[in-house]
């Protein structure tokens, strides 16, 4: 065999190993795609399923979430309620505060004299009638007694008539009055602490508005 | 060359052509039948998922995911509303001070 018959054999033969290579390669690629389609039409299948599923099942979806979301605003609110109640809280614990410093004499803005009075006479005006008995704390109950006289003369001036007579038992209050009448039928707690309680049932929510809250 | 040698030859490289139509043939085939089987097997799955879910059963898995969902979302709400909580303590101190003598104002009488 001559070299060129060889060469021209080799050549043949390379050439129909590359054809069926090629003829391979060209199959797989196709076989391979039909399997990426085959695997988008199933992914397409599930998920038009899921969503066939889900509205079947959707309320029962809905109630789980729900519950669970539900219960997180619920206890988020009671969050923000008690941070409100804390805050609240803080604004009439500070008042307190203030109120014991009036009353024990040391607020600027206010003499506690004239608030004295004004509770004494608020509380006859509620009661009604002549006399009355005055119970007050220790500290206040020395002050009205040493100044009984000219109390008295508010007192008259402001309703027209009536007589404070005092309780020498003193009671454990911060400030502010507890008044009876003769007979003991009524009786009208003007306490500063009794007053800061009924404040507070009654302007909380003005309060919150001020404080920027509500 | 001789000519049996070249007809030989002629006929072994066409065989091996022959067998390589064959083979690619088949390989298509195999990934048609293989598509097929995909496609119908999940068919028949979601087919008895949807029937096992028109009657209450085998939604687990649905059930767990959307607890999972909403757990989430529970989480970030309890975290906006800690958030807002928090900063509701946050009041300056003059709205404190106003907040107070509005109450002073009314505890006191008039």
């Amino acid at each position: 065999m001559s070299t060129k018959s060889l060469d021209m054999e080799t050549q043949l033969i390379e050439r129909i190993v590359r054809q069926r290579n090629e003829r391979i390669t060209k199959a797989e690629k196709k076989a391979s795609e039909i399997i990426e389609s085959a695997k988008e039409e199933v992914e397409r299948i599930k998920e038009e399923s899921e969503k066939q599923i889900l509205s079947l099942v959707g309320s029962e979806i809905r109630a789980v979430s729900d519950r669970i979301v539900g219960g997180a605003e619920l206890e988020g609110r009671k969050m923000m309620m008690l941070s409100r109640q804390e805050l609240l809280s803080k604004v009439f614990e500070d008042t307190r505060g203030r109120l014991v410093e009036i009353a024990g004499g040391k607020g600027e803005e206010f003499n506690y004299e004239d608030v004295l009075i004004k509770l004494i006479i608020e509380a006859a005006t509620a009661i009604g009638g002549e006399e009355f008995i005055v119970s007050a704390n220790e500290k206040d109950l020395a002050y009205l007694k040493k100044n009984l006289k000219k109390v008295n003369k508010q007192v008259t001036d402001a309703l027209g008539g009536g007589e404070l007579k005092l309780d020498d038992d003193p009671i454990d209050v911060m400030g502010g009055v507890v008044m009876r009448n003769s007979d003991g039928t009524k009786t009208f707690h003007n306490t500063l602490e009794g007053r800061l309680v009924n404040v507070r049932s009654r302007i909380e929510a003005q309060v919150g508005k001020t404080l920027g809250v509500i | 060359m001789s000519v049996e040698r070249v007809f030989s030859m002629g006929e072994r490289l066409q065989r091996l052509l022959d067998g390589a139509e064959k083979e690619a043939e088949a390989k298509v085939v195999e990934a048609e039948q293989k598509a097929r089987d995909m496609i119908s097997k999940v068919k028949v799955d979601v087919e008895r998922r949807r029937t096992m879910a028109q009657r209450g059963y085998g939604i687990d898995e649905l059930l767990k995911k959307a607890e999972e969902k909403a757990t989430k979302e529970a989480e970030k709400k309890l975290k906006d509303y800690k958030k807002q909580a928090e900063a509701i303590k946050d009041v300056p101190e003059e709205k404190m001070e106003e907040a107070v003598a509005l109450v002073l104002k009314e505890v006191l009488p008039k």
